[in-house]
């Protein structure tokens, strides 16, 4: 049985709810000015980068069994960024990059 | 004359006595016994010759255009629950759908056959229909306005593409088959599934 989880941070980039390890979040940052929105700083874990987001809604912690992998069919029609999994709750899908 | 007339009633007589039905008149059923057998053959290889083997197609529409699909391609139909939109996914991606705990991929069917209308909203999916395809181990939902039924075909009722079609979208078609009083164009589930 497997027990193991992942706390995630969870953000709206405007379309889609994604998900980031908290592990590897360095820092959120509020940018200024009219479009608004947050700066979150990632590379705790891995290579540093930054991801622009409309609002860091907080976090959420998922089972093993709540993370599924991404659809084959979704997979070869994502440019850029891909996620690596989709994270299933019986209310929310987040999208885990 | 009279006596061989006598015994020829004689004769007849006998005959209708003993097996209750005249030899013209066994000989004829006989031959209408054969004459069945032989049509029934006959048209069981004249049907199987025609129509090969039935393909169960389920019919489905978006508007007033009908669509066709194998049915042994089809997983489910559902009605579409809330879908969480992909951000970066290709115009005809709808999103990602929880279908009874698993992840749904879903496509929009109108994006895929008219790729280059692609700038509009995307499609509402309030009082549609998902259906879910799978093939060569890929499998995703299409969104559909509405389902009519699954019906039996025989092969020799599916027609090829119309040439008049246009290439790109002719690809994603295995044919054309007559439905109730109209022709609907057979889905390839491998053309829709593979970008």
């Amino acid at each position: 049985m497997t027990t193991g989880s992942v706390d995630l941070l969870v953000v709206d980039d405007g379309e889609a709810l994604r998900g980031y390890d908290c592990r590897d979040v360095v820092r959120v940052e509020e940018v200024a000015g009219e479009a608004g929105g947050y700066l979150v700083r990632l590379g705790r874990l891995g290579s540093p980068r930054d991801v622009a987001c409309r609002e860091v809604l907080g976090s959420v912690a998922l089972s093993a069994r709540e993370i599924r992998p991404v659809p084959e069919v979704l997979r070869e029609r994502v440019t850029g960024e891909a996620p690596w999994a989709v994270g299933l709750t019986e209310r929310e899908i987040y999208l885990l990059y | 004359m009279r006596t061989g007339a006598v015994n020829t009633n004689f004769e007849v007589f006998d005959m209708v006595s003993t097996s209750g039905i005249s030899p013209l008149d066994e000989a004829r059923e006989e031959l209408l016994r054969e004459a069945s057998i032989e049509a029934q053959a006959s048209g069981r290889e004249k049907a199987q010759e025609e129509s090969g083997p039935a393909r169960s197609l389920l019919v489905f529409f978006l508007g007033v255009e009908g669509f066709a699909v194998d049915l042994a391609h089809v997983r489910k139909v559902l009605r579409p629950a809330r879908i969480a939109r992909v951000s970066g996914a290709a115009p005809e991606v709808l999103g990602l759908m929880n279908c009874e705990g698993e992840v749904l991929c879903v496509l929009d069917l109108r994006r895929i056959l008219s790729p280059g209308k692609e700038t509009g909203p995307p499609a509402a999916t309030e009082g549609k229909f998902v259906v879910v395809l799978r093939h060569g181990g890929k499998e995703a939902g299409i969104l559909v306005d509405t389902v009519r039924d699954a019906t039996e075909h025989p092969a020799s009722s599916i027609h090829p593409v119309l040439d008049s079609i246009d290439p790109s979208r002719a690809r994603l078609f295995e044919g054309t088959v007559a439905c109730g009083g109209q022709f609907v164009g057979l889905l390839s589930p491998s053309a829709c599934l593979n970008p």
